[in-house]
């Protein structure tokens, strides 16, 4: 197991900088001009719609982690690190079929339920490592401006992706149990992550068709810069990931790979 | 015990055909042949038996274990050359190496090391970069490494040259030395008849015949081409035993001979000979003399 979890992670090494370094460099500059538009943002905020405010969770920016939130956590990084997952496990499994490297791998005594728990955990360290590299710069950023970003803050904030993402990866795994093609795999993984994320936007807006918001992980997700991790949610939310991976193991276990 | 035992193994895709009632054993120790057109079923019976693909019907027993009970156990004793061998571009070939060593908790270096001087691999560059008879080498390395008890190759030389061929039919008949079975399904009867004892022959997803290569090859005979000094008689060369469809142009014959060749050497000898070639038959002239001659489908052993 851990040798199929090292060799999963060697071929993704340059996922870390090829998503955590923008990915940290965006924030990092959000956080960077804060000090400068802090007074300005804060009044814009204000006359805002209150309907918009609500929808994007945002009561007032007059910290910078609410900026923070505002302009890279409640969008861009849980959407950017929940496709970075898809793409992990369809390339780890239904890439791994395409390019004949699955055939080779299952010549050796290895279970296909294990080769997929090695690909789930190598994507799960994978987006942890990369969310790590994200807050690092993130931290990096505020210290050398002084942007007086709180370590305990930014830490909640960031590790609140993780269990997100990682579900997104599991429903990859759940869709190449019906089929072992990458652009498919990542496609349909790509398509469940804006989905759920504007069945949210629109329950939101809508307090009539809160309901849909159940459909939807971001439901779950919350504010945890601002508020704290919520561990009900962090650990129900990792849960069933776990659980749809194992459905998704079964699925893989049952199907045919065809060459 | 058979290495690899099959009863009427099936494989359907949906409506579309894939293997029929496919009963097969390769003996431990053996070199099998399994011989067929592209698209005849080779590779879905070793996906099969690999438990790649799930059969839809009958059974497969590898070392006496269920092809999928027990796939794991089987693959710790078997090595597998896939038609066309990959591994991802970017993945060295000893990058693969280490990482399959590791899923098989071996070291296999030295082993590996002296395989790729032999077979003139390059283990350093990526996959990617190399032509198909390299990556091909690669696969064979990946294959044979750990010492396996059954050999599975998928079409193993396509890719190679001559030379190569030659060296890896060397290293077949030496794992066979060594009590290795070898499972080599190909579409050249030339290969299969210099390192098979036996021959398994699939036709549209059906075991059509099972014979030993020697049998197998004393019934399809050799197409023979003579050019004489003087026009041939033939009668002459009709009564010879084992001759048959025979046709004469002047001092031109063609003729088809089986079995033993030795009285129509030495009733050609007999001439003055200008030119003279022993072929063998092609594959579809092999399927033909099966068909002709009605054998069973579903095979045997």
């Amino acid at each position: 197991m851990t040798a199929l979890i090292a060799a999963q992670l060697r071929d993704r090494r340059r996922a870390l900088l090829a998503w955590g370094l923008p990915l940290g460099l965006m924030a990092g500059f959000e956080v960077s001009i804060f000090p400068s538009i802090e007074d300005a943002i804060g009044k814009a905020v204000r006359d805002y719609p209150q309907a918009l405010k609500e929808a994007f969770g945002i009561v007032e920016l007059t910290t910078v982690e609410q900026y923070l939130n505002a302009e890279m956590l409640s969008l861009i990084v849980p959407l950017a690190v929940g496709y970075l997952a898809a793409r992990s496990i369809a390339s780890g499994l239904s890439g791994a079929a395409e390019s004949g490297r699955l055939d080779v791998i299952l010549s050796a005594p290895v279970s296909r339920r294990r080769l997929v728990a090695a690909g789930f955990a190598a994507t799960a360290v994978e987006l942890a490592e990369v969310l790590a590299v994200t807050l690092a710069l993130t931290l990096l950023a505020s210290v050398l401006v002084g942007g007086g970003l709180s370590f305990g803050s930014a830490l909640a904030g960031f590790a609140n992706v993780w269990p997100l993402a990682l579900l997104f990866a599991a429903l990859g795994i759940v869709v190449t149990g019906f089929t072992l093609r990458t652009a498919i795999v990542t496609g349909a993984v790509a398509g469940a992550l804006v989905a759920m994320y504007v069945a949210d936007l629109v329950g939101r807006l809508d307090p009539s068709l809160d309901w849909v918001r159940y459909a939807s992980v971001f439901r779950y997700y919350g504010k945890a810069i601002e508020d704290g991790v919520d561990p009900l949610s962090f650990v129900g939310v990792t849960a069933v990931a776990v659980a749809v991976a194992a459905l998704g193991a079964w699925l893989f276990e049952r199907r045919d790979l065809t060459s | 015990m058979a290495a690899i035992e099959t009863e009427r193994l099936t494989k359907r895709y949906g409506s579309a055909r894939g293997i029929e009632d496919v009963t097969i054993a390769v003996e431990e120790g053996e070199v099998f042949g399994f011989l067929g057109p592209n698209g005849a079923g080779k590779t879905t019976t070793i996906r099969t038996l690999l438990d790649l693909l799930h059969p839809t019907g009958g059974s497969a027993r590898v070392f006496g274990l269920d092809s999928q009970r027990d796939s794991v156990a089987i693959r710790a004793r078997l090595g597998n050359l896939p038609g066309d061998f990959g591994f991802g571009k970017h993945v060295s070939g000893r990058e693969a190496l280490r990482q399959l060593a590791r899923l098989r908790g071996i070291d296999g270096r030295e082993r590996a090391e002296e395989l790729a001087r032999r077979f003139r691999a390059d283990l350093e560059r990526p996959l990617g970069e190399l032509s198909r008879g390299n990556r091909q080498k690669v696969g064979l390395i990946l294959a044979v490494f750990h010492r396996p008890e059954l050999l599975i190759l998928d079409e193993p030389t396509s890719g190679l040259d001559p030379l190569m061929q030659e060296e890896f039919l060397a290293l077949v008949r030496e794992e066979r030395e060594r009590g290795c079975a070898v499972f080599l399904s190909s579409h050249e009867l030339d290969e299969v008849e210099r390192v098979c004892d036996r021959v398994g022959i699939i036709r549209g997803g059906r075991v059509i015949a099972v014979e030993r290569v020697d049998e197998l090859l004393d019934k399809t005979g050799r197409r023979v081409e003579v050019e004489l000094a003087a026009p041939v008689d033939p009668e002459e060369l009709r009564r010879l035993p084992g001759v048959g469809e025979v046709e004469v142009d002047g001092a031109r014959a063609r003729f088809r001979v089986s079995g033993d060749v030795d009285p129509v050497v030495k009733a050609i000898a007999a001439h003055h000979v200008v030119d003279l070639e022993f072929a063998r038959p092609t594959l579809e002239e092999v399927f033909l003399t099966y068909y002709e001659e009605g054998q069973p489908e579903g095979g045997g052993r």
